[in-house]
């Protein structure tokens, strides 16, 4: 059964407030307090210092477990939302690959997903390993810049701030163990089919909340039996509204990084785990849930169920 | 989920509602009446960000705190239906 052994994030130190974003990200007073008061957005990370490759090596010195371990890695996976983010021939997976001694693992990058690319790689992950001999392991990587307004802003809904993490992954590890992944991916809200924005937010909660309800189910349990679920952090009113729509309460769900962070593209779920971990939110046994969305040629809604 | 009749300050629904068409009038950009059984997303063109928009101009303009929280959005169509659950679901800020 696929688990995570360990997990390592890095968000950097350099905090911009939301009223500091409004001019580079064109944001109107409005578009600013709403943010604010519905969003529950804050403040948003940034590390102008660090380029793509740094923001992943960030993440992977903070992953102790790996250190004397780097031979039993077979995959190295980057879970990402954008789909370029250097030019050819540059390759930052690769480099960091090669400079913390895992340039004998094969390494690959996960983009069909955007957002939801994070948890794909873990799944992807698991499934590799199985073939694999016992003790193979995979890191999974997320982390990305912030770089354009496109990438800052998705209009009325989140800002994007930049993280990385890293993930280590077992085939039969004993720490949290995923019991079920569910994924749906919609073709259909690919812009290329024209506007449908309107329909795609029509549909965000009752299908986020559809894949959550089939990944709790085919894990055995009940939405009852969930001790906590780690959201993308997309913004709080939609978790409310959410958690309104599946008589989930609300309080069950961690949100506390939405107002610290911003939305961390596929960086979410993790940040959100070790945020769980250091307050001491899990207890051995416990069931949580991840579940996240991706946006951008296409929308996938995806929900993992977890036992500590 | 739309807070009984019972449970409504009728005097402060008055308000929402006279608040609520004043600045719907401006964001969809209508001059025509904004009547109470207005469907707010078929017939006005209401999106969720313009619903939130709204909702915000609301608060300001009344000095309230909207339980956003217990909102429902797909039960409350009509601006008479969002109009009563303010007028349930708020409080002075």
């Amino acid at each position: 059964m696929t688990a995570l052994d360990a997990v390592s994030v890095y968000t950097p130190a350099f905090r911009v407030p939301l009223e500091d974003l409004a001019d580079p990200l064109g944001l109107t007073d409005i578009q600013v307090r709403l943010f604010r008061r519905f969003h529950g957005l804050d403040q948003v990370r940034f590390d102008p210092d660090r380029s793509p490759a740094e923001l992943l090596r960030a993440a992977v010195e903070g992953l102790a477990e790996l250190r004397g371990q780097e031979h039993r890695v077979r995959y190295v996976i980057h879970g990402r939302a954008m789909p370029v983010v250097v030019p050819y021939p540059h390759n930052p997976l690769h480099d960091v690959c090669r400079e913390l001694g895992l340039g004998h693992a094969l390494a690959f990058t996960v983009t069909q997903q955007s957002c939801a690319s994070g948890l794909l790689a873990v799944e992807l992950a698991g499934r590799l390993l199985a073939r694999d001999p016992d003790d193979a392991l995979a890191l999974v990587l997320t982390g990305e810049k912030a770089f354009t307004r496109h990438a800052r802003l998705i209009p009325g809904t989140s800002l994007f701030g930049e993280g990385a993490s890293a993930c280590l992954v077992s085939a039969n590890g004993p720490r949290d163990r995923m019991l079920s992944f569910v994924c749906a991916q919609r073709g259909e809200f690919d812009g290329e089919f024209g506007d449908r924005e309107e329909e795609f937010q029509r549909q965000y909660r009752p299908s986020l909340a559809e894949v959550i309800n089939r990944a709790v189910a085919d894990a055995g349990l009940t939405l009852d039996d969930i001790r906590l679920v780690l959201p993308h952090n997309v913004n709080v009113v939609t978790w409310q509204r959410l958690c309104s729509l599946m008589d989930f309460p609300v309080q069950r769900v961690l949100l506390s990084n939405v107002p610290d962070h911003g939305h961390l593209f596929c960086t979410d779920a993790f940040a959100n785990y070790r945020t769980a971990r250091e307050r001491d939110l899990l207890r051995e046994g416990d069931h949580y849930l991840v579940a996240t969305v991706g946006a951008g040629a296409g929308a996938t809604f995806s929900a993992m169920v977890f036992q500590h | 989920m739309t807070a009984p009749d019972a449970q409504v300050d009728s005097a402060l629904r008055e308000r929402v509602v006279e608040a609520m068409t004043t600045v719907l009038k401006r964001l969809v950009e209508r001059e025509e009446p904004i009547t109470e059984d207005m469907q707010m997303a078929d017939e006005l063109g209401v999106s969720s960000s313009l619903g939130l928009e709204l909702l915000l101009e609301v608060e300001e303009q009344l000095g309230i705190q909207i339980d956003v929280e217990r909102m429902r959005p797909d039960e409350l169509l009509t601006v008479g239906e969002l109009a009563t659950f303010i007028a349930g679901h708020s409080r002075p800020w």
